[in-house]
């Protein structure tokens, strides 16, 4: 079964540390990040997410971020992050 | 108050404290003991006012922060020598940087002039030639010969550097592929390669912000290279891995590029070179992030900038390539959240209106006197001292008292808030007397109501210009006098008896006594036959209109003189007192109370009233034989006690309690002695004892009424109020009830 985690609102460097022991404690199996409370993304914890997406991408496990909110969605493709992290729908269009 | 409002307050406040620890560290560097760690202090206080003002755009408080934090920034490299003089200097710069701050919040203006001097100066220090410190250009020189030349710096030299490549700098760009598109570059497109340390987040700066500022700019694609990220395993959440080259189109030059990372100066290595990276490099580069990291070879070329062909390239779902036009409109609300990342001095504090703390502790009181009235209803019924019901209300007390102290300390402050704007003004004031003068602070966290700590500030001040301007000599005059040149004032602050006592006292030349009286005798204060002691001629000097300075000074002298420091003192519930000895200085002492909200008290009768008299203004209580008693004038008589005679005053009389005073040895007598330290009887019925109580405000809750300090509520519920023995005093003289006796110890005090 898949293991859910949802993101705290505030992503920023407090955030980290948390959130790398909260994913690595999923590891092993399909992962669904909710991501609908996000308020703001910080370098620090896009980084988490990066290697939590890659680490998820070796095990063929799927890794999915669901219901991302505006915010997130926004800073995820002014990070040009949004290909590695946002499923199709939100990764916005090439203007 | 909107949001931004109450976050700039926010700001300010935390300005304050910043202030302070840039401050209270430079004052460390001045005494050389300005290690790393307080230089880093030091900066980042500098560095936390530069990004909150930044938020605010606060223009001229970030331009000047900049310029002091670049200074600072070299000092904690080691480039710049941390030397005394240099702290002296910075330490200038502060009270500029002050100012700023002020002006910012609107409270005064700065001297733009003195700031853009200080600029000038800490720019020198920075770097003698003046030379602006750009990054190295190691990309520059490649777009520098078909491209317009952007990199200062940029010689011919680096260009050919540039074929041995640069493994320390994965952002080189092949050659090759530069040149061939050269010729396809638009003017207005910018390729800004951004590689963040781990400072930068340490910081609370955030590379969020910087997109979204370079956003601001003109539409921008931003494409990270994770390629250096570890395994989630391994990876430190709290250091830096990614970095981001960022396509942006903007009409506006380089130097608008730069300022956005103006506050992650050094926490961050910026590129930024005209033109876009070619396609072939962004493909390179885009292969590179999608294989495993173990499969990039170092000198892989990095990802580059993506330019728009990028969607013939293969792996596209995996080129994170992102248009945020959008962004722009949300970039304000997250620049609102700037100043409250800036971590605060390392403690953790809660913010808390007063107000609620003042409704606490009027709470508290009421709790206070509920308690007394249960313990003397108790008392009514007759109930055994040993009884549990007793014993409970004992406990009861016991915890009562303890609520009380408890939430009395949560207003109590250290009085380091007042004492840490000392030193500037004590610098301020040597530097226009001509003086030389060194302040030294002992007990600045002595604590003290926060009510009490608002109002020491004005005399506090007040005794240190005196002191330095009256007390301290000329350096020349000290070196004839066989002194340090430098003058000593210092400034303590202790705890006694349940007061708090601050102490101002200097090393110069003490009070000139001949002069003072010379110039009492003058202004008509005092007769000129009189015979003063050494300390009454001392205490003439707070009379009102005297003032010794020969020439009115900038600093005192401004006819406000020692007689104001008296009057805000008593104001206040306190007492001032001076000593002096000629050729070694005058020490200024101030006794306070501690808070304003409770009070030790004597509780009487009078005339079938409750009083309480302040416990601090009673000498001593004494029953009067008949033969202490003399007449003087037709209603009045005085007490002799021991040496001296004393007017008797009737408190009932005077308050208007009863027209018929009994004689003293019917009652029982208070001797109290005034603020100005004059003495006096006041008659009463009967004592009832000791007696803590807190303090409502008549003025607040009634209308003042001369003779009453305040109220209280007693513990049968009755409301008693508060004698305010100075106005008793002076109520009675007015109505010639006690004349003025003729002991010369009265007159040299009044």
């Amino acid at each position: 079964m898949a293991a859910a985690i949802a993101l705290p609102e505030n992503l920023d460097l407090k955030a980290a540390a948390p959130l790398k022991a909260a994913l690595l404690e999923r590891r092993g199996a399909a992962i669904t990040v909710e991501a609908d409370q996000v308020r703001r993304l910080g370098g620090l914890c896009l980084q988490v997410l990066l290697a939590a997406r890659k680490a998820w991408d070796q095990d063929g496990q799927s890794f999915s971020i669901t219901g991302p909110s505006e915010a997130f969605v926004e800073t995820t493709r002014l990070f040009g992050a949004a290909g590695a992290l946002l499923s199709a729908e939100f990764q916005g269009a090439e203007s | 108050m909107d949001e931004l409002e109450a976050i700039k307050v926010t700001f300010f406040q935390e300005c304050e404290e910043l202030l302070a620890d840039l401050e209270g560290g430079l004052l460390a560097m001045e005494e050389g003991a300005g290690d790393l760690e307080t230089v880093n202090a030091v900066f980042r206080a500098v560095h936390s006012i530069k990004g909150g003002a930044g938020a605010f755009g606060l223009e001229p408080l970030v331009r000047f922060a900049h310029v002091f934090e670049t200074l600072l920034d070299a000092v904690r490299g080691g480039s710049v020598p941390n030397t005394v003089e240099l702290a002296a200097v910075l330490l200038r710069a502060s009270d500029i940087l002050a100012d700023h701050v002020s002006a910012a919040r609107g409270l005064g203006d700065v001297d733009m002039a003195a700031s853009a001097a200080m600029a000038a100066e800490l720019a020198q220090w920075t770097d003698p030639n003046a030379a602006p410190a750009a990054p190295a250009p190691v990309a520059a020189p490649v777009v520098a010969e078909e491209a317009a030349p952007v990199i200062i710096g940029a010689d011919d030299d680096a260009m050919d550097e540039d074929d041995l490549g640069f493994v320390f700098v994965p952002q080189t760009i092949t050659v090759e592929a530069q040149a061939a598109d050269a010729e396809l570059i638009p003017s207005n497109v910018w390729t800004v390669s951004i590689r963040p340390k781990s400072d930068l987040y340490r910081k609370a700066n955030e590379t969020a912000l910087l997109l979204r500022e370079l956003n601001r700019l003109g539409p921008i694609k931003a494409t990270l290279d994770d390629s250096a990220l570890p395994a989630l395993e391994n990876l430190d959440p709290e250091a830096a891995f990614v970095t981001w080259i960022v396509r942006l189109e903007t009409e506006q030059d380089e130097s608008a590029i730069r300022e956005v990372f103006e506050f992650v100066d050094g926490d961050c290595d910026l590129e930024i070179t005209r033109g876009e990276a070619s396609v072939e490099a962004a493909v390179a580069a885009l292969t590179a992030t999608t294989e495993p990291v173990a499969a990039v070879e170092p000198a892989a070329p990095p990802p580059v900038e993506l330019i728009a062909p990028v969607a013939e390239a293969p792996p596209v779902e995996a080129a994170p390539v992102v248009e945020a036009a959008k962004a722009a409109a949300v970039a304000p609300p997250a620049q609102k959240a700037t100043p409250v990342e800036v971590p605060g001095p390392g403690q953790s504090v809660i913010r808390v209106d007063p107000e609620r703390i003042d409704r606490l502790i009027d709470l508290v009181g009421e709790l206070v006197i509920n308690q007394a009235m249960l313990a003397q209803r108790v008392g009514e019924y007759g109930i055994a001292p040993s009884s549990n019901l007793a014993m409970g209300l004992d406990e009861l007390e016991q915890l009562t008292r303890e609520i009380q102290d408890s939430v009395m300390a949560i207003r109590a402050q250290p009085v380091k808030s007042v004492f840490q704007r000392m030193p500037r003004l004590v610098r301020e004031v040597a530097n226009m007397t001509g003086k030389h003068a060194r302040l030294v602070m002992d007990g600045e966290n002595t604590e003290v109501d926060k009510t009490v700590i608002e109002r020491l500030s004005d005399p506090i001040t007040h005794m240190l210009r005196n002191a330095i301007d009256h007390g301290l000599e000329s350096p020349e005059e000290r070196k004839a006098a066989g002194k340090n040149p430098e003058g000593v004032v210092r400034l303590a602050a202790l705890h006694r008896s349940g007061r708090i006592v601050i102490e101002v006292s200097d090393d110069g030349k003490g009070i000139n006594r001949e002069r003072v009286f010379g110039i009492a005798v003058k202004k008509g204060l005092i007769a000129p036959d009189l015979q003063l002691t050494d300390e009454e001629i001392d205490n003439l000097i707070f009379l009102p209109g005297f003032s010794t300075a020969e020439k009115i000074s900038d600093v005192s002298g401004r006819g406000v003189g020692m007689d104001v420091v008296k009057r805000s003192v008593q104001a206040l519930g306190g007492r001032i007192s001076i000593s002096s000895r000629p050729g070694q200085g005058s020490t200024f002492t101030l006794s306070l109370p501690l808070t304003l909200a409770v009070l030790d008290g004597m509780v009487v009768d009078v005339a079938g009233e409750t009083l309480v008299v302040p416990l601090a203004a009673i000498v001593e209580s004494l029953r009067p034989k008949p033969e202490e008693v003399r007449p003087l004038g037709p209603v009045g008589s005085v007490l002799a006690v021991r040496d001296s005679f004393v007017p008797l005053i009737d408190v009932g009389l005077t308050l208007g309690y009863r027209e018929e005073s009994p004689h003293p040895t019917d009652g029982v007598v208070l001797l109290v002695e005034g603020e100005d330290g004059s003495r006096a009887a006041l008659v009463a019925d009967a004592i009832h004892g000791q007696r803590q109580v807190v303090i409502k405000s008549l003025e607040q809750n009634y209308q003042q009424v001369e003779g009453v300090a305040a109220a209280t509520i007693l513990g049968d519920g009755r409301v008693a109020l508060i004698l305010d023995v100075d106005a008793t005093i002076n109520l009675r003289r007015r109505e010639g009830g006690a004349p003025r006796p003729p002991e010369p110890s009265l007159i040299a005090a009044e």
